[in-house]
């Protein structure tokens, strides 16, 4: 049972983290780990464990969010809130405007953000995380990405022409 | 611009290598001679590679003791559930295991036979009941009977009957309290290793202890709905552990890590 949690605590907490935020995390991968253990004895394995075990990630991330009521839909003035471009060390500067503006998009476009940008997981596998179409999953990913590229401004890649 | 219109959300799919040959080369033609376009591109691969590259967040070291507290908390509550509650339990675990899926008519059925055995089951306790009713009442001597026309005044109002053995509301609505009492029992215990502890302590510790626990005690009582009072007392149960179980730098830092 230790194994398993070793095994899957970095992935569970970290999408917990980018789907409900860093103060209720903890909460959610708990209550995700109690729900795997419980309910491994009745794991019919359809589907692969790790699938599984993300999906609950996913719906008691966003069953999380749905009981609190809490809503992270941008507004325009949501878009001033967000750091300044980076002037040194651009990576870390990006990586920290990137979780910065996950945090002000809609729960759905962060799952799949998360899912398959930041955990790498093909389409079929979000698909079957998220319980929809594959087309819907590619649908929702392009619209994440480009909502992330608004909240983040122009010039992402940096080499701008004109 | 309306080649711009059809080539920007086709540019998901192409960064990622998902379009086929024939729609990737159209997309590939157009950012050639199309500067918008290809800024566009960049700063979608520009997102796609700084999401991926997102470094790997690591769970707080707590997280597994709250884990096993709350298996624990779990397998209690389990134990003081009612038998049939256990048994319903393994039947809805059985029926998702299974690998048939139910159809129709065989759920049809299965329902009927259920409602058929509660009808029967809930007809023999009334009817337990009124037999012993109408014993009793063999001995008593009948009202005389009321005319037609003359309203019964004074007739006395039917009084609640107590819940029998028998009935599970009492129960399912007595089951948050009990789950918020098994609570306060950890949270009581807990708090006598903690006191236990308390002497090894610097003064230090000791001030951010309390301070601690007072935060989390009034944290439970503002808690209105059971489900709050219930999470605040878990907060207060892992951090007790934490405190007894861990070092001092973890209780000197207030219980986060």
């Amino acid at each position: 049972m230790e194994m398993l949690y070793h095994q899957y605590k970095r992935r569970v907490f970290g999408m917990a983290h980018r789907i409900v935020g860093g103060s209720d995390a903890e909460e959610v991968a708990q209550e995700v780990f109690v729900r795997v253990f419980r309910g491994l004895a009745s794991f019919r394995g359809d589907s692969a464990l790790s699938t599984w075990i993300y999906r609950l990630t996913v719906n008691a991330a966003l069953s999380h969010l749905a009981r609190r009521g809490r809503r992270h839909e941008v507004g325009d003035e949501g878009l001033t809130e967000l750091p300044a471009p980076a002037t040194a060390e651009r990576d870390s500067a990006l990586a920290a405007r990137i979780e910065t503006a996950m945090t002000q998009l809609p729960a759905g476009y962060r799952a799949i953000l998360v899912l398959h940008d930041v955990e790498g997981l093909s389409h079929e596998e979000c698909a079957a995380i998220l319980e929809c179409r594959i087309g819907t999953c590619k649908s929702q990913l392009h619209k994440a990405r480009a909502r992330m590229r608004e909240l983040l401004g122009p010039n992402l890649g940096q080499r701008s022409e004109s | 611009m309306t080649m711009c219109t059809k080539i920007r959300p086709q540019l998901t799919s192409y960064l990622d290598g998902e379009l086929a040959d024939d729609h990737g080369s159209v997309v590939r033609g157009h950012l050639r001679e199309c500067a918008d376009c290809r800024q566009c591109a960049r700063d979608e691969a520009a997102l796609r590679d700084g999401l991926r590259t997102l470094a790997p967040l690591d769970p707080p070291a707590a997280l597994w003791a709250g884990v096993q507290s709350q298996l624990a908390a779990a397998e209690i509550t389990d134990a003081r559930k009612p038998r049939w509650r256990r048994q319903a339990a393994r039947w809805v675990r059985w029926a998702r295991s299974a690998r048939w899926a139910p159809t129709m008519p065989q759920l049809a059925s299965a329902s009927l036979v259920a409602a058929t055995a509660i009808a029967v089951f809930t007809w023999r306790g009334h009817h337990g009941e009124d037999a012993t009713v109408g014993h009793v009442a063999v001995a008593q001597p009948l009202p005389p009977p009321v005319p037609a026309g003359i309203a019964v005044t004074a007739a006395p109002a039917p009084q609640p009957t107590p819940p029998s053995a028998d009935d599970v509301t009492a129960d399912l609505i007595a089951e948050p309290a009990r789950t918020t009492a098994s609570y306060a029992r950890a949270i009581e215990e807990l708090m006598k290793l903690a006191e236990e502890d308390r002497a090894r302590w610097s003064d230090g510790d000791k001030a951010a202890f309390d301070a601690r626990l007072t935060g989390l005690r009034d944290a439970i009582a503002s808690a209105g709905a059971p489900r709050a009072v219930q999470r605040a007392q878990r907060t207060l149960i892992r951090y007790l552990q934490s405190a007894v179980v861990r070092d001092d730098v973890l209780l000197a830092s207030g219980g986060a890590r």
